[in-house]
């Protein structure tokens, strides 16, 4: 595999909590939200990965991190080459044209009183990538024709409100790839969208790494239709990677308990084949009071006395795959 | 359609441009209409002063002898100057401030917002009439003293815009691209925030010239300009009401009325085209009702609720489109429906109209729906909402943002039960509310927390227990878990599914998702374009799907058990209502489409029993 675009290292990042007028008198102390709490993964061009949780489980802080959109409290960052921890502005301004984005929401990140043109050619001339107005339209139609929206030229003239969900979210495509980037992160690309069309957009993004060489990192809390489009699947609980692999072994031989119960309340399309599901109970916990030993063992069904207090490390289950329990042996 | 026709349309618009115009076109072409130069000094005889209305001077004189209809139609001019200069002034200043409030934020934003409410608060008149009299009567400085002064509401509204509009996704999309602030102001912000400013600079404009009557009238205008203003001050302090000359004063007085009333006009109108604030809600009012006398209604004993032929439109421009035509489903007692399709294919709509409470234009031209014997389309409004709640309960996507946040939860559902049952006690009905929060698994304890304490998933089951609270024989769930974390769904679902077979309700779940319905249906109705593709029981539709439609819904849904399926996108999108195609409506998609399904559209064939689908696939073969 050649060498990785992003290389996540222990990073983590805090957030203060805000006190209150009555924190400030009863002199509680100033308190932190751990949203990242040791976080480590590489992702190589070409390579589709997916970082799966519930909300309040740092996976949008980690996409932030990686878009140099927020700094590291501590561990490293390096996009493309670049250390974005000790980057400064100019340096940064400049990586962001090799970082793109996908959001989710195609009916909101879409202005509606600009043209499809228009949005797609934006960040060309944000970053004044182009000579001329004949290089902007050849690389707009490019882009708009990758995504699958053809004729580019018809498409174009178009306003947003012409179009259908799919279509804004090509569009949204569109417009991140036009830069050429060596990363795009996708933040829960199709969460807004028809299952019907789920799967075409995921297929775009796939050909995105494929054929552009595109290092693709999908934020989603869906485990089964988006992390099954991920050559590998990081599962996130509470700051932390839990369970990190290929995605067929995850799916199939996920070790992690949060991962199982994750996979078993997936919904089975079939009436005649239910499953016994794991639902866990209550929500997942406030990441400023990270519960001591293994942050799972309050919710976890299989939990022992020693996952209390031991912080458990990353198994290795076979090649690639890493589970962090302590009931995981290799 | 632009916006300057929909103010013309718009009749508190038209009106006001009409006597805008009016005065526009008095005021630039004063020197041509006016009988006498009012500026011109004349020779001026004792008859002349405070004449009455005459041939010559169809208003009459003033004290210096002068045309009073001539001075009213060079005072607009002044007026009309003031008018557009100052609030020119005021918005400028207003708009500047209120953008950079709103967009930079922090403590420049804060700082900027103080001085704002520091202008605001300050009497403007007392502080206008000090400022002219220390600097002097000029027309240019009566203009700058009431632009300057005139800009808070400008800023303070520009700002509350442009904070809403930072917030949007198209902005944080311009700013992860790395475009940098002027030109997401220029390009993103200023084109959300100008309608707006237009609805606010017609106000300021006539608040500018009230302004300046004022400060006429109280002797502070530019005594070397004829503005009404000035009329009136010169009428009133030089005996005109002594004499009895009420042309000098009532002219003048009633011409700034006009222009006032005027701006406000176009302004409310500008203001309801923009401001989506004064549009109505669409839960707030019911339409389609639809009056007819014999309603013959289907006696079932098992059935709780029917719904026949059901027909749904919504007026537009090029006449009424149809969104839900002919749809027709049962629900029996205590059985779980889904209903199922691409968003814009009518689920929600069907189950809107037949509680009748579908947005304004929308309307029910045909069809009945059936609830316990009574056809709840030709209900009348009053006996229709003693059923609604309390016997027909509806959970809304998105229903957990519907708490009112200033009151307790469980207050809320005392409400509930006691508007529909005021024989109930204040404490039992706390009772029941307590019961309730116990039985949605948020604990009887938490009562009386405020909804912001709550989270997502919490404040969904609040709702579930809101809908709870009479008991229901029906409750109507439109996507409840959507927009929930995987986890909390699952909990929300096996909640719904728990409660409904407790109790005993029968349950209409409006879902994109087949894998949910396969786990908490027995029925399913597949629904495409407004109408019906196919409908059974949940074991038969999942094994034996006859619609193609049916069938690949089912192929791009995951399935854990095969995970290393590939997942199918079904190409294209459902069609727009004003685009229906004249067949099949799914032809334009299906992949096994023919000839016939282009032109003609498919009835119901009959699979097994309660198992239908619409397609002509399976006419060919029964006829085979």
């Amino acid at each position: 595999m050649s060498e990785p675009v992003v290389i996540v290292k222990n990073a983590t990042r805090s957030f203060p909590r805000h006190r209150t007028i009555g924190d400030i008198l009863t002199r509680r102390p100033a308190t932190e939200v751990k949203a990242v709490d040791g976080v480590s993964f590489t992702l190589s061009p070409g390579e589709v990965m997916a970082v799966v949780g519930e909300s309040g489980c740092g996976k949008t802080t980690t996409a932030n991190l990686v878009m140099g959109l927020l700094t590291p409290t501590s561990g490293e960052i390096e996009v493309d080459g670049l250390d974005l921890g000790g980057a400064n502005r100019a340096a940064l301004r400049e990586a962001r044209r090799r970082i793109q984005m996908v959001f989710q929401d195609p009916y909101e990140s879409l202005n509606p009183r600009m043209t499809v043109y228009d949005i797609v050619a934006e960040p060309l001339r944000v970053h004044k990538a182009t000579a001329n107005r004949a290089e902007e339209k050849m690389r707009v139609e490019q882009s708009l024709e990758f995504a699958g929206l053809r004729p580019a030229a018809r498409f174009g003239g178009l306003r947003p409100h012409e179009l259908s969900g799919g279509m804004r979210q090509r569009v949204v495509i569109a417009g991140a790839l036009v830069l050429e980037p060596a990363v795009l992160v996708a933040d829960e690309p199709v969460s807004m969208l028809d299952v019907s069309i789920r799967a075409e957009i995921l297929n775009l993004l796939g050909a995105l790494a494929t054929e552009k060489n595109i290092a693709v990192l999908m934020i989603t809390h869906d485990l089964s239709t988006v992390a099954a489009y991920a050559d590998r699947v990081a599962v996130m609980y509470l700051g932390r990677i839990v369970e990190l692999g290929p995605t067929l072994d995850v799916m199939t031989d996920a070790r992690h308990p949060y991962t199982q119960a994750l996979l078993s309340v997936v919904p089975v399309p079939h009436p005649d084949r239910r499953r016994p599901r794991v639902i866990l109970s209550g929500e997942t916990p406030d990441p400023s009071r990270i519960p001591p030993g293994c942050r799972f063992h309050p919710r976890c069904p299989v939990a022992v006395a020693a996952c209390e207090s031991t912080d458990p490390a990353d198994v290795q289950v076979s090649p690639g795959h890493t589970a962090a329990c302590l009931l995981v042996t290799e | 359609m632009s916006w300057y026709r929909r103010l013309w349309l718009h009749p508190l618009g038209r009106v006001g441009l009409v006597m805008l115009g009016v005065v526009l076109v008095v005021a630039i072409f004063a020197p041509l209409l006016a009988p006498y130069d009012p500026y011109a000094s004349a020779r001026v005889t004792v008859d002349d002063i405070y004449a009455r209305p005459t041939g010559a001077h169809l208003l009459g004189t003033d004290d210096a002898g002068k045309d009073v209809l001539s001075s009213l139609f060079y005072g607009a001019r002044v007026s009309l100057i003031v008018g557009f200069s100052a609030a020119t002034i005021a918005l400028l200043i207003g708009g500047t401030v209120g953008i950079i409030a709103g967009y930079r934020g922090g403590k420049l934003g804060s700082g900027l917002m103080r001085i704002t409410d520091f202008f605001l608060v300050v009497p403007e008149l007392a502080l206008q009439i000090v400022i002219v009299a220390i600097v002097g009567q000029s027309l240019r400085n009566i203009i700058l003293v009431i632009g300057v002064l005139g800009w808070t509401t400008t800023a303070r509204l520009v700002r509350s815009q442009t904070l809403t509009v930072r917030e949007r996704k198209f902005v944080e999309r311009a700013r992860a691209i790395g475009a940098g602030d002027l030109p997401i102001l220029i390009r993103h912000v200023l084109p959300q925030v100008l309608p707006l400013m237009l609805a606010n600079t017609v106000l300021v404009i006539s608040l500018a010239i009230l302004s300046e009557s004022t400060l006429a009238f109280l002797g502070l205008g530019d005594p070397t300009q004829i503005s009404w203003g000035q009329m009136l001050n010169f009428a009133f302090s030089r005996g005109a009401v002594s004499a009895g000359a009420w042309w000098a004063l009532v002219p003048p007085g009633l011409a700034i009325v006009w222009v006032v009333l005027g701006t406000t006009m176009v302004g409310n109108a500008l203001e309801d085209m923009f401001n989506p604030r004064v549009g109505r809600h669409h839960l707030e009012k019911e339409r389609g009702l639809r009056l007819r006398i014999d309603a013959p209604v289907p006696a079932a004993n098992n059935i709780a609720l029917s719904i026949r032929n059901l027909v749904v439109e919504f007026e537009s421009e090029s006449g009424p489109l149809t969104a839900v035509d002919g749809v027709s489903f049962d629900v029996a007692n205590g059985q779980s429906v889904g209903l199922v399709g691409e968003s814009g294919c009518g689920k929600t709509t069907t189950m809107l109209a037949a509680l009748r409470l579908l947005p304004p234009g929308g309307s029910c031209p045909g069809g009945e729906v059936v609830f316990d014997g009574i056809d709840l389309t030709t209900l009348p409004e009053d006996e229709l909402r003693e059923l609604r709640w309390t016997r027909l309960a509806m959970v809304f996507q998105g229903a957990m943002n519907a708490l009112n946040p200033v009151r307790t939860v469980g207050d809320q559902i005392v409400e509930a039960i006691r508007v529909h049952d005021n024989s109930q006690s204040r404490s039992a009905a706390m009772g029941r509310a307590r019961e309730l929060l116990e039985l949605v698994g948020i604990g009887a304890g938490r009562a009386d927390e405020f909804p912001h304490q709550f989270s997502g998933g919490m404040r969904q089951r609040a709702m579930i227990a809101l809908a709870l609270a009479c008991e229901p024989e029906v409750i109507v769930a439109d996507e409840p878990t959507t927009a929930l974390d995987v986890m909390i769904q699952a909990q929300v679902m096996n909640l719904l599914v728990e409660i409904r077979r407790r109790m005993g309700m029968a349950m209409v779940l409006i879902t994109h998702d087949l894998g949910v319905v396969a786990e908490s249906c027995d029925r399913v109705v597949v629904m495409y374009g407004g109408v019906i593709a196919e409908q059974g029981t949940v074991d038969e539709v999942y094994s034996h799907p006859q619609h193609p439609y049916t069938r690949l819904l089912l192929e791009a849904i995951p399935d854990m058990d095969r995970p290393e399926r590939a997942l199918i996108a079904i190409p294209g999108a459902p069609p727009r209502l004003d685009e229906l195609p004249p067949g099949c409506r799914f032809a334009p998609r299906c992949p096994q489409a023919f000839d016939r399904c282009h032109s003609e559209r498919p009835g119901m064939s009959i699979i097994g029993p309660g198992h239908e689908a619409s397609c002509f696939l399976l006419e060919e073969s029964v006829r085979v």
